[in-house]
């Protein structure tokens, strides 16, 4: 486990800055729409104390638009929330649809993200025992390879199925594999090593196994 | 006529309703506003239509607003641009500089330091555009005077046609 807490301190603290870099801008997108909402009210209330009246279907979408904004802020610092405290224990059991739902979440903030969707294959819950911020950090990174190669538009699944007592695999689908962004970068693939995941990643096929618990991993 | 109505501007940003908004309180202002959700949709409609001014969201899918606002001011000579951004930095702000950009906000930022910004870009180019048109008169006016005949003169002239209407 050396390996995972020297890794912790170099590699990771760049995916940590990187990820709350575009939560801020997600941030600073909402402020934007609610400072913009609330000059355009201020603005309308100023024309109806002249002589345009306002419409209250007008008020009503306006204010509407800010409650909106204001919730997709919640869930934004939410998130932030949740991906804040994955470096609470360095080893720790986690949920791993609950953890590849964070990331589907957190991926959504950059510009270039499609839609994804975690599927879990079997019945019982993917329970793993691992570092939990460094399977988060490459499982992000397999996402962020798969939208980058496969345009604003792409919609993938991310599944989850037991291979046997001892692995869990994480499936990706629609693969489109671009020589241009190639997976996994070497940062990834030391970080993936240190917590015993195997990235299986060819042209049409990108997988990850992830042993049920690093105590196991040698 | 208050200037704002003069004033064509072009605005991109793939957050829907910042778009809606951003042009509902320009048209307020006066200003001619078309919106566009993304950088393909900006390039048609700028080929279509003329704009003073384009204010583009810096992060977009797909082309992005550093590389739109270099097609912009490539196929486009006087149009002025104006990047905004929920995530800037130094380096993107000397980007944009170096292509050209005429001014960089930050969201969230004052709507009144937009308005300035437009003003100082749409001054910007006017001056361009005065210069310009001052130097193809004075060229024109040298190309008369050393042309031997008619004819040559109308041909040194269509040489000196940029296409920009």
């Amino acid at each position: 486990m050396k390996k995972s807490t020297d890794l912790l301190k170099y590699e990771s603290l760049a995916f940590f800055g990187k990820v709350n870099a575009s939560i801020s801008h997600e941030l600073k997108n909402i402020m934007a729409i609610i400072s913009e909402t609330a000059g355009l009210l201020s603005d309308m209330a100023d024309m109806a104390s002249t002589e345009n009246p306002v419409s209250p279907e007008s008020l009503k979408s306006y204010t509407g638009s800010v409650i909106e904004e204001i919730q997709r802020g919640f869930n934004t610092i939410r998130q932030m929330n949740r991906f804040s405290h994955s470096v609470d224990t360095p080893i720790t059991e986690v949920n791993l649809i609950e953890m590849i739902d964070l990331v589907i979440q957190l991926t959504g903030y950059l510009s270039f993200a499609g839609k994804a969707h975690v599927h879990n294959c079997g019945d019982s819950k993917p329970f793993v025992k691992t570092c939990p911020f460094l399977l988060q950090a490459v499982i992000y990174q397999a996402l962020v390879n798969q939208f980058k190669n496969g345009g604003p538009g792409m919609e993938t699944t991310v599944s989850v199925c037991s291979q046997d007592q001892s692995i869990w695999r994480v499936i990706f689908s629609d693969i489109e594999q671009d020589s241009a962004h190639v997976f996994p970068d070497d940062n990834t693939k030391d970080m993936a090593e240190a917590i015993g995941v195997k990235i299986i990643c060819t042209a049409n096929r990108l997988e990850l196994d992830i042993p049920s618990s690093i105590e196991t991993v040698s | 006529m208050p200037v704002e109505n003069t004033i064509r501007i072009l605005l991109v940003d793939d957050e829907e309703k910042f778009l809606k908004t951003v042009s509902e309180r320009l048209s307020i202002k006066g200003f001619n506003v078309m919106t566009a959700t993304n950088s393909d949709d900006a390039i048609t409609a700028a080929k279509k239509e003329k704009f003073d001014v384009a204010i583009l969201d810096l992060q977009m899918p797909g082309t992005s607003g550093s590389e739109l606002l270099k097609i912009l001011k490539t196929n486009h000579k006087f149009i002025e641009i104006i990047m905004l951004t929920g995530h800037a930095s130094l380096d993107s702000a000397v980007e944009c500089t170096k292509s050209g950009a005429f001014g960089y906000l930050e969201k969230p930022y004052d709507f009144d330091k937009l308005l300035t910004t437009l003003k100082g870009a749409y001054e910007a180019r006017l001056k361009k555009k005065y210069e310009h048109n001052q130097k193809r008169t004075e060229d024109i006016q040298k190309l008369s005077l050393n042309s031997s005949s008619p004819l040559s003169f109308l041909e040194a002239l269509a040489r000196l046609d940029d296409g920009e209407k």
